[in-house]
């Protein structure tokens, strides 16, 4: 019997150990054919719950139902658009991090070459391009600052963009808005640092113009002859100015926030 | 005996051969195999009454089994089938677990 509806029914009392003899006697029974049948049950129960456990333990899909299936699939799709959401917010930050925006590219671009122009100006990083080299040789000593201070501004005047003023082999001095030329113990000092004859004046701009200023009547050629001094003017194709100023750091003056408009 | 043995031997016979479900019965095999030990707890405690009898078990067995299966796979076609797979399972353990009780008290007296 294997309807066990009143299985937690008490039994009727038949004596201790009933249960245990039959079992035993059971156990010890020969096989007759109903037994054999169901023994080879028992043994298709083993088998299926051996293969059962296993195919539980391989693969956690393959036994699922279509249901199932569904929803997993669902959560994985549910998953996957949430972290191409996530990406695509990542990705998006990172661009505009990175300037990715055309506006802040070209604010960007446009920081930089005003920088570079700046820094030029400046006399911090070395500038390059056509110009002219001006050698004055002044072996009486006659040729001050006011000279040198004068060359200095015509060549301005014409449009020279970056100079340089050297003893011809010597120690050489960047030009800023800054710098001052004073007279100083047989030759001159510029920025404090000590020049003597010959002075080479080195600017960067267009070299004919250039050259041209210089050599105005009663310009600076002229007044170098006047008193016994040579000066020439190399027109250059190329030329590199080297030389740089420190950079100060400013102690006081910080830059103001800029309108937006500007 | 020959029982105990045949289970032992069904059990060493699947682990070693390690065959793989079919995929139409993967989603009966579970609850047959659940519906198989209500029949073998049912067989063993009326072995204990001594009124164990070869052909009711081997009937009660496979109709328990193919019960099982039939539920299963009309719950299927309902749209229902994990929920009363879960029913099923819920009822042959209460079954299960009543045997046991019933073949406790015979072997243990208690």
């Amino acid at each position: 019997m294997t309807d066990p509806t009143d299985g937690a029914a008490p039994r009727a009392p038949e004596g201790r150990g009933v249960g245990r003899r039959r079992l035993l006697t059971a156990l010890r029974s020969r096989p007759t054919g109903g037994q054999l049948v169901a023994a080879a049950l028992c043994a298709l129960l083993g088998f299926a719950v051996a293969v059962q456990v296993r195919a539980n333990q391989d693969v956690a899909l393959t036994g699922l139902r279509q249901s199932d299936l569904v929803r997993i699939l669902d959560d994985v799709t549910e998953r996957s658009a949430r972290l191409q959401a996530e990406a695509r917010d990542l990705e998006d930050t990172r661009s505009r991090v990175t300037g990715g925006s055309s506006g802040t590219r070209a604010a960007l671009e446009d920081a930089r070459a005003r920088s570079e122009t700046l820094a030029i100006l400046a006399g911090t990083v070395p500038a390059r391009g056509p110009g002219i080299e001006f050698t004055i040789g002044d072996p009486d000593g006659k040729v001050g600052s006011d000279v040198l201070l004068d060359a200095l501004q015509e060549l301005r005047d014409a449009g020279g963009e970056a100079f340089e003023i050297a003893t011809v082999g010597g120690p050489a001095v960047r030009v800023a808005a800054s710098t001052y030329l004073a007279d100083d113990d047989g030759g001159i000092s510029v920025d404090g640092t000590h020049l003597r004859s010959p002075y080479r004046f080195r600017v960067i701009g267009d070299s004919r113009t250039l050259a041209a200023a210089l050599d105005i009547p009663g310009g600076v050629l002229d007044v170098l002859r006047q008193r016994d001094a040579q000066g020439s003017v190399t027109q250059l194709a190329r030329l590199e100015i080297t030389s740089l100023r420190p950079v100060p750091a400013p102690q006081y003056a910080r830059p103001a926030p800029e309108d937006n408009g500007g | 005996m020959i029982a105990v043995l045949g289970l032992a031997v069904g059990i060493v016979a699947g682990l070693f051969l390690e065959p793989t479900v079919p995929t139409w019965l993967q989603a009966y095999l579970p609850i047959a195999v659940v519906a198989a030990l209500d029949a073998v707890f049912g067989g063993l405690r009326a072995l204990l009454d001594g009124i164990f009898d070869d052909k009711v078990f081997v009937v009660s067995f496979v109709a328990n089994v193919l019960v099982a299966a039939l539920i299963v796979y009309l719950g299927d076609q309902l749209g229902v089938g994990s929920q009363l797979s879960t029913g099923v399972v819920v009822v042959l353990g209460i079954r299960i677990f009543s045997n046991a009780a019933a073949i406790r008290r015979h072997l243990f007296d208690a």
